[in-house]
């Protein structure tokens, strides 16, 4: 008894109280940032040097829906023009808004629909789907039920069943053996229902994309609601987008 | 009758390899294995030629490695399947099997390993059944209840006791070695990265072994601590990670919070020297990309300290209730023996009394120079493999405490030169769960034409199934915990 008294004292406040605002670590990659400059003439050694094909070189655009958010291109430019900066705010519900180009500040993300606010503003329940995630996605996503980022304090929760859930949360390229049950799991959710990629994997395919193995038509065939990027997306890039998205 | 010996991260060369016909080769693998080697690998070195195998044996106790290679007429590939004697074999000729088309006669139990459905020949896997009254099957998955990969689990049933459990996976199957065949030089690390995201450093570090040696290599003392440093703060994040989820299976939500606040410290102390909380963008061919100075190395030593001094009241809690210890011990028990036979590695052989650790066994990179003390205990049970997951822990924070004061001076990264063409390696890292091996081969043009990967969770899933043998199945989630086994890093 005096012993579980000594461990709550010593877990303290371990908790991010402002997800808006907190302090990552100096090198976190998030947003990245294009300097204003121009490139040098017919330079393209950002994109080369991408291992996804997130980059598309003069003027430089980066998606961040394909981007793994490595460091490669950043070391790669010679005028030192790319520089992923702290930023976490990444999340977006349109797949347009998640290419970078020079003039980008922020990434933009509108609220879903008022009939989705309504139903999900104070209690969202989802359902994960890892469809061939590697477990970078899985292990983030459950660390948002932990002390530190408690997500469960917004009414946001993982549930064991698609019958519970208000939307499928999916991570992974999809693979061909995980294409029918995410497709039955879907089918499970009850109206209205929404879906939510999180990682590279899933928006994009990351270096799983031209693999025999992987089977993308669900999301090809499906909207998606909101789109999370990183690899994996920090608990607080989930948090903050899904917040924005349900109008919190 | 011969082998060809190999060290850990040697490189040599194909033409070294004696391919006899296929039935001395089988009776050297017999000879081997009777004799207390382990398989690590048997497939063909060269994709192209399918009748050309090779087995990789390894004899941990005396730190030997060695080649054997078979020839197969390619319009039979089939020989008389060793699983019988040597259980060990049995889920490596299965996939050789899958992958390559051979028919092991005989085999006691040949089943899809990852491409569902190929060995069964496109009709539906039939999953062993109990015959008789008052007997269930329950069927879990692909898809989990948790935040987790899929996989299926068939469990037999007579009331709560499980008699057999049978465990299905390849659900995330990527393809991940045949991209390392077709993918160009920009895009192996991040594809070793993704093997298992959870293993990020355990397989890179395998991958870049791979690259280094066939590449002859020497990378800087310094980039080798890095690399181990980076290699123990992974080893203690997935270790609390395991005692946290232990913990909460058995409903101690208070050692499950506070596991998962000491494992926050510890992945926030990987992306302060790398940028990443799994350590993604650290390894580079050559060596490391991000250095330590003084700032993170304060920054580091803060966080652990905290986890050090933390992680002594938690475990003093955990292992001290009588709660637990209840749910812990003699539940999943693996029996020494069953765990020689089939082959198991890591964490879990370990628990069994196994003394088995890559860092010890085929010692790499920093490991050769500070070594690290083989941990193991003798219950295999839940328990064990939780209180050897606290007891890692120690050992690792000891490791990082001496090497994070004491760097080597000198560079972090070495320039790579080309590969040696017609060439093989062998590389073996002991990631958190237990042995990662990579293999490669090189064609004539030095590019990687054959890649073969074997994931702790290759053996190690089978010792989850043995686990739950006479076992409630109302502790199958505790002792899948226990293990805590990778479903992406078996599937490939």
């Amino acid at each position: 008894m005096i012993d579980a008294v000594k461990l709550r004292i010593l877990q303290g406040d371990p908790i991010v109280h402002d997800v808006k605002n907190a302090n990552l670590p100096k090198l976190f990659r998030g947003l990245p940032v294009i300097a204003g400059k121009p490139c040098p003439a017919g330079c393209d050694k950002c994109a080369a040097a991408c291992p996804v094909r997130a980059i598309t070189a003069d003027p430089v655009k980066i998606d961040l829906g394909r981007c793994t958010f490595c460091p490669l291109c950043e070391e790669a430019c010679p005028e030192k023009l790319i520089h992923y900066t702290n930023n976490y705010h990444i999340a977006s519900d349109k797949r347009e808004s998640l290419i970078v180009t020079k003039d980008t500040q922020a990434i933009t993300s509108a609220s879903a629909a008022k009939k989705i606010r309504d139903y999900f503003g104070k209690s969202l329940k989802l359902r994960q789907v890892s469809a061939g995630g590697c477990n970078g996605c899985e292990l983030e996503l459950n660390a948002l039920n932990n002390v530190n980022f408690d997500m469960g304090r917004f009414g946001i929760e993982f549930v064991a069943s698609p019958r519970h859930a208000d939307g499928i949360v999916i991570t992974g390229p999809v693979t061909r053996n995980m294409a029918n049950p995410l497709q039955i799991c879907y089918e499970a959710v009850p109206n209205p229902k929404i879906i939510i990629l999180v990682g590279a994997c899933a928006i994009a395919g990351h270096v799983f994309e031209d693999s025999a193995q992987v089977q993308r038509k669900f999301l090809a065939e499906n909207k998606i609601d909101l789109y999370v990027p990183g690899c994996p997306p920090h608990p607080l890039t989930f948090i903050t987008g899904i917040l924005r998205f349900i109008g919190r | 009758m011969s082998s060809l010996q190999i060290q850990n991260n040697q490189c040599f060369r194909l033409d070294e390899i004696i391919f006899s016909d296929k039935n001395d080769f089988l009776k050297t693998v017999a000879k081997h294995l009777a004799g207390g080697f382990r398989m690590i690998g048997l497939f063909p070195p060269d994709k192209r030629n399918p009748g050309k195998i090779i087995a990789v044996l390894a004899n941990s106790g005396s730190s030997e490695l060695c080649i054997a290679g078979g020839e197969f007429p390619a319009d039979k590939l089939e020989f008389d399947s060793l699983a019988a004697s040597f259980p060990q074999t049995n889920y490596f000729e299965c996939e050789l099997s899958e992958n390559y088309g051979y028919t092991p006669l005989n085999h006691p139990w040949l089943r899809p390993v990852r491409k569902q459905n190929v060995i069964a020949g496109g009709k539906p896997y039939q999953f062993y059944k109990l015959e008789g009254d008052e007997v269930h099957e329950v069927a879990v998955g692909p898809i989990h209840a948790g935040v987790i990969e899929p996989g299926h689990f068939r469990f037999q049933c007579h009331g709560e006791l499980v008699y057999n459990l049978e465990i299905n996976l390849g659900y995330q199957h990527r393809g991940v070695e045949a991209l390392f065949r077709e993918a160009g030089p920009g895009r192996g690390i991040m594809l070793a990265e993704s093997i298992a995201g959870d293993t990020v450093i355990g397989h890179t570090y395998a991958h870049c072994n791979v690259i280094e040696s066939l590449s002859n290599t020497q990378i800087s003392l310094r980039a080798q601590v890095i690399r181990s440093i980076a290699e123990e703060l992974e080893r203690i994040a997935m270790h609390l990670s395991g005692l946290g989820g232990v913990s909460n299976d058995i409903g101690l939500a208070l050692a499950a919070s506070s596991y998962g606040r000491l494992r926050t410290l510890v992945i926030n102390s990987l992306a302060d020297l790398s940028g990443s909380r799994f350590g993604r963008g650290l390894f580079v061919y050559g060596g490391v990309r991000f250095d330590f100075d003084r700032e993170n190395i304060n920054n580091i030593i803060k966080k652990l300290n905290t986890v050090r001094s933390d992680v002594k009241v938690i475990n003093d809690f955990l292992f001290s209730s009588t709660g637990a210890l209840v749910r812990f011990e003699k539940t999943g028990i693996v029996s020494q023996d069953s765990a020689l036979k089939i082959g198991m590695v890591g964490l879990a052989a370990r628990s069994c009394g196994i003394e088995l650790d890559t860092r010890i066994n085929y010692p790499y990179g920093a490991y050769r120079y500070f070594p690290v003390s083989q941990i193991t205990l003798s219950t295999g049970d839940v328990f064990a493999r939780s209180r050897l997951r606290a007891l890692e822990i120690d050992e690792s924070l000891r490791f990082i405490f001496e090497q994070i004061e004491n760097l080597p001076d000198g560079g972090i990264k070495t320039a790579v030169g080309a590969a040696e063409p017609e060439s093989g390696v062998v590389a073996i890292t002991e990631g958190w769960r237990g042995e990662v091996v990579h293999i490669a081969v090189t064609d004539e043009q030095g590019r990687v034409a054959q890649y073969k990967i074997k994931d702790p969770s290759f053996n190690n899933w089978y010792g989850l199934s043995l686990a739950l043998r006479k076992t409630e199945i109302s502790d199958f989630p505790l002792c899948n915990k226990s293990f805590d086994l990778s479903y992406a890093g078996h599937d490939l």
